[in-house]
């Protein structure tokens, strides 16, 4: 079942389902190495829609609530 | 070239010798580090370019990296090695684009403490260039890779555009081998330090330390070095000369300044050689040097991509990156480093913002001093109406200022690396040509800035506009009409107004709004020229448009809130 990543909780990991956004935003994302059939797990989230922290391939990368949440992803154990 | 936080810099240290200049590439704000070595017998300059993660860029540096790949170079493609997979898509690219190329597989120690194990030579096979496994920290790898480069070579990337991504899994398949191991320490602190309870509390714990390493580094370098040299060498010097030019005279007060009791006073003398060598040399660098060393440290630990996390929401509503936060603490120390570091911002619209922001809201510790000078006699009553009036006026400019500049902020997209020991050699290079640059840059303008007071002064203009603006002075900010000369000293050297409005007897009230009133509505001198040549014509006459008005304008709601206060 899908969700956008920023709906993940923390700890859980998931896997990249889909990614919408602008050309940019899509390219450094993809370079990051958030991509379909990754696996990232959640790791923090700052209070009140702040940035978000996951762990993508052993390195952790911050975003901002508005590019998490047009992160597909698929929850898994 | 490579990725950011592959450790680049510390391989272009040990590539090269101690003569490395920092510069702008043309029309922008990126700046580029250049050095020299031996390649063989030739000599050659070395590039080091800004961090990219593909050759189609995506901001404004990987532009600038992009642009400064020619044909005929050879390129050292920095790899983290623990971090292959990432690393290798610039890699590729770079093997497309036909040049000779050495791959350095950097931080090698620390993959081998992950337990990733590479077989460089199968990695050599497959990219068809040479392979250097290299720790530039400890410097293992660095010779084998200078002998390497005179070897480069160009080779075709594995496979085309479409499958990289593919090509390169199967690449990281065949070469690295990954042991699964316990999270290290580094990775707990790591992770802790972006939590949203802890990592707040970790942070305020850095900034004060880091603070406090600044103070008592600057203060020692002040007490140790330059107080000494000013009053062992040059006051004894300046004395003699003003001797010489009878003590008195246009040139002699141009020069020396006015004797204070006969004597030549660095703090109220206002000469060109003596205020005007003091206050940079002996008053700015060594707080600006002690700055610099901590600022060297937090960067390549590693540690302020996770500041910028943790600021990130505060900054977003104001309109800005969480990266912004960096220069609005360098400009609690000083304003001139705080307006160079505007250049982690992308867009002009952050630039702009938080150019304002820094010159009208932060006050640096000039200025800090000056409030403690005037109102440390009443205490808490007299620091809490400055410095919130400030912080609120902080937050309120810049939300409003997001909201009415057009564009947007994009949204915070960062990779964090893990923490690293710093580099003393990088550290070092960097400090050295931070310090050039302040001394190229921020000095001639001081100078220029004292004489023009100078002048002004002397041609009785001072005067003449104290009468000018008496009005406003009193009806709107409740302040005597020669608190102008203060706020005209003030461009120059906030602390040193203070010398002005000390005698004038002023109230609780009067001393408040002079306060914020002096620290809001301009920077001082050399902090105008960075923000200057940062902003551009146009944006700084905005931005100067803007202080004059939120200065004035705040002082007088100021004084109306206070007198309706009772004070």
């Amino acid at each position: 079942m899908a969700m956008p990543l920023d709906l993940l909780p923390a700890g859980k990991s998931a896997v990249v389902v889909g990614l919408q956004g602008g050309r940019g935003v899509m390219r450094k994302l993809d370079a990051m190495g958030l991509r379909p059939g990754r696996r990232v797990r959640m790791l923090s989230s700052q209070f009140m829609a702040g940035p978000i922290t996951v762990l993508v391939n052993g390195r952790q990368v911050a975003m901002g609530r508005g590019i998490a949440r047009r992160i597909l992803v698929r929850a898994v154990d | 070239m490579g990725n950011p936080n592959v450790g680049k810099s510390a391989v272009f240290s040990r590539l090269t010798g101690a003569h490395v200049i920092a510069s702008n590439y043309p029309g922008t704000t990126v700046t580029f580090t250049e050095g020299r070595m031996k390649v063989g017998e030739r000599a050659c300059r070395v590039i080091d370019v800004p961090g990219t993660y593909m050759l189609e860029p995506t901001s404004r540096a990987e532009e600038v990296a992009v642009e400064m790949l020619k044909d005929d170079d050879i390129v050292v493609n920095v790899v983290d090695s623990t971090n292959l997979e990432r690393n290798l898509n610039l890699t590729l690219q770079l093997l497309n684009r036909d040049v000779r190329m050495v791959v350095a597989l950097n931080m090698w120690d620390e993959a081998l403490e992950h337990g990733i194990s590479i077989d460089v030579e199968r990695l050599a096979e497959r990219l068809g260039v040479p392979v250097v496994s290299t720790c530039a920290i400890s410097g293992e790898g660095m010779r084998e890779l200078r002998d390497t480069l005179a070897h480069a070579r160009r080779a075709p990337a594995p496979l085309g555009d479409e499958d990289r991504w593919a090509a390169i899994g199967k690449i990281v398949d065949e070469v690295q081998q990954m042991e699964h191991r316990h999270p290290t320490i580094g990775e707990e602190l790591s992770h802790a330090t972006v939590h949203p309870v802890f990592g707040p509390i970790f942070a305020l714990l850095v900034l004060a330390a880091s603070f406090e390493v600044v103070r008592l580094v600057g203060e020692g370098l002040i007490a140790y070095v330059a107080e000494p040299i000013f009053e062992g060498l040059w006051q004894p010097a300046m004395q003699r000369l003003s001797a010489a030019l009878g003590s008195g005279g246009f040139i002699h007060d141009l020069l020396v300044g006015e004797l204070a009791d006969g004597q030549v006073s660095f703090g109220e003398s206002f000469g060109v050689l003596t205020t005007g060598f003091y206050i940079p040399f002996a008053a700015v660098l060594p707080y600006v040097f002690s700055f610099y060393i901590v600022l060297g440290i937090l960067e390549d630990s590693g540690y302020l991509p996770r500041l910028g996390v943790l600021a990130d929401n505060v900054m977003h509503r104001l309109g800005l990156h969480g990266l912004a936060i960096v220069p609005m603490l360098l400009g609690l120390g000083c304003n001139v480093p705080g307006a160079l570091a505007l250049r982690v911002l992308e867009t002009r619209k952050e630039r702009f913002i938080a150019a304002t922001l820094l010159a009208i809201c932060v006050p640096c510790m000039a200025q800090t001093a000056m409030v403690a000078g005037l109102l440390g006699q009443y205490g808490a009553l007299g620091f809490l109406p400055v410095f919130g009036t400030l912080f609120l006026l902080w937050l309120v400019l810049g939300s409003v200022l997001k909201r009415v500049i057009g564009g947007t902020t994009p949204e915070i997209l960062l990779d964090i690396p893990p923490y690293r020991l710093p580099y003393w050699n990088a550290l070092l290079k960097k400090l050295w040509m931070r310090m050039k640059g302040f001394l190229k840059e921020a000095i001639p303008y001081v100078l220029l800035g004292v004489l023009i007071v100078n002048l002004l002064h002397t041609f009785g203009v001072i005067a003449v506009l104290s009468r000018l603006f008496a009005p406003v002075m009193s009806r709107v900010l409740g302040l005597p009409p020669e608190a102008v000369g203060a706020l005209v000293v003030g461009f120059l050297r906030k602390d040193v107004a203070v010398g002005m409005l000390a005698p004038l007897g002023l109230s609780l009230k009067q001393l408040v709004v002079a306060s914020v009133v002096l620290t809001a509505y301009f920077p001082c001198a050399a902090t105008f020229v960075m923000l200057y040549r940062e902003l551009g014509a146009r944006d700084m006459a905005k931005c100067a448009a803007i202080m004059l008005v939120v200065a004035f304008g705040v002082g007088g709601l100021l004084n109306l809130v206070m007198t309706g206060l009772g004070f």
